[in-house]
């Protein structure tokens, strides 16, 4: 952190909580806030007053959405996703068990693999019919697999970061994949 | 504005904050006036989100202002009141004052 600049993090929270029309706007007018802040007190104090004010938004922006029901859109778009990608992996994982690796030793190796494909596919869907509700579908994925996890399903032996990868990959493969598949898109038309 | 429909508070302060600032202002210039003001410390995002929802209503619009480099290269969202906006908050005042006339004096009594 450079003397005149805010709060990294806080500034990594804002920018993805905040919605698109006003984020740069908010973010600026902190920013700007900040520096003068910082030259007329002290940057502890400064950052103190630019980590308040990020807590106190982001709490107003969600409270605001939720009343515009913008956000209730995004968490029913992400549980419609979320069924349909559970479908899907439950038939892929019938069919690997089933012909393509009777073994459990194989099936454990290849569970992770069908379970990031769908939540990457679950991401892209989700991000193409409203880019808010893949942060629903990454916290319903991680909820999921915490419980599973609580609840001890898996009955082959497995070590602790096998399932420790599932709690935090799948999550980050459903954000990570669209912003990666946009990018490409992006590159696609500019070539 | 429709008839019975009123200004919440804090749209109210903020539509006389922008007026006070000659009609135009951003974000942060309207919640350092309404600190000054009022000594109400409110949060930026809140600030945004009733300007927000005034715009939807038509009584601000906004437009974006250039990137400096004390923002951090981002730019400015300047919003202006418009005719609507003026008419919401001389219905809302007339509202205010139809219901406080006459009623000097009758605080104690209640």
């Amino acid at each position: 952190m450079s003397r005149c600049s805010p709060p990294t993090f806080a500034c990594r929270l804002l920018e993805a909580v905040l919605p698109t029309p006003y984020r740069e706007a908010i973010l600026g007018d902190l920013i700007e806030e900040y520096r003068l802040r910082t030259e007329s007190t002290s940057r502890l104090t400064a950052s103190r007053w630019f980590w308040s004010q990020t807590c106190r938004s982001v709490l107003s922006m969600v409270w605001s959405s939720l009343r515009s029901r913008d956000c209730l859109i995004s968490i029913s778009t992400a549980m419609g996703v979320y069924i349909v990608m559970k479908i899907f992996e439950h038939a892929a994982e019938l069919a690997i068990s089933k012909w393509v690796a009777p073994q459990p030793t194989t099936y454990v190796v290849l569970a992770p693999v069908v379970f990031l494909t769908s939540s990457a596919i679950g991401g892209c869907v989700a991000a193409r019919i409203r880019r808010g509700a893949t942060k629903f579908l990454a916290l319903m994925v991680m909820i999921t697999v915490a419980v599973l996890i609580d609840l001890k399903v898996c009955t082959i032996p497995v070590p602790w970061w096998y399932e420790f990868g599932f709690l935090t990959l799948g999550p980050i493969a459903v954000i990570i994949a669209p912003t990666l598949f946009g990018r490409l898109k992006q590159q696609e038309a500019v070539t | 504005m429709k008839r019975g429909e009123l200004l919440g508070s804090l749209e109210h302060i903020i539509l006389l904050a922008l007026v006070r600032q000659d009609g135009n202002a951003h974000g942060m210039i309207v919640r350092r006036e309404i600190e000054e003001r009022t000594g109400r410390n409110l949060s930026i995002g809140a600030v945004y989100a009733t300007l927000e929802r005034l715009e939807a209503k038509g009584y601000v619009s906004s437009f974006t202002g250039d990137p400096t480099p004390e923002r951090g290269g981002r730019a400015k969202r300047i919003f202006h009141v418009e005719a609507a906006g003026k008419r919401a908050l001389e219905v809302s005042e007339q509202t205010i004052r139809s219901m406080t006339t006459g009623l000097k004096g009758r605080w104690r009594t209640i």
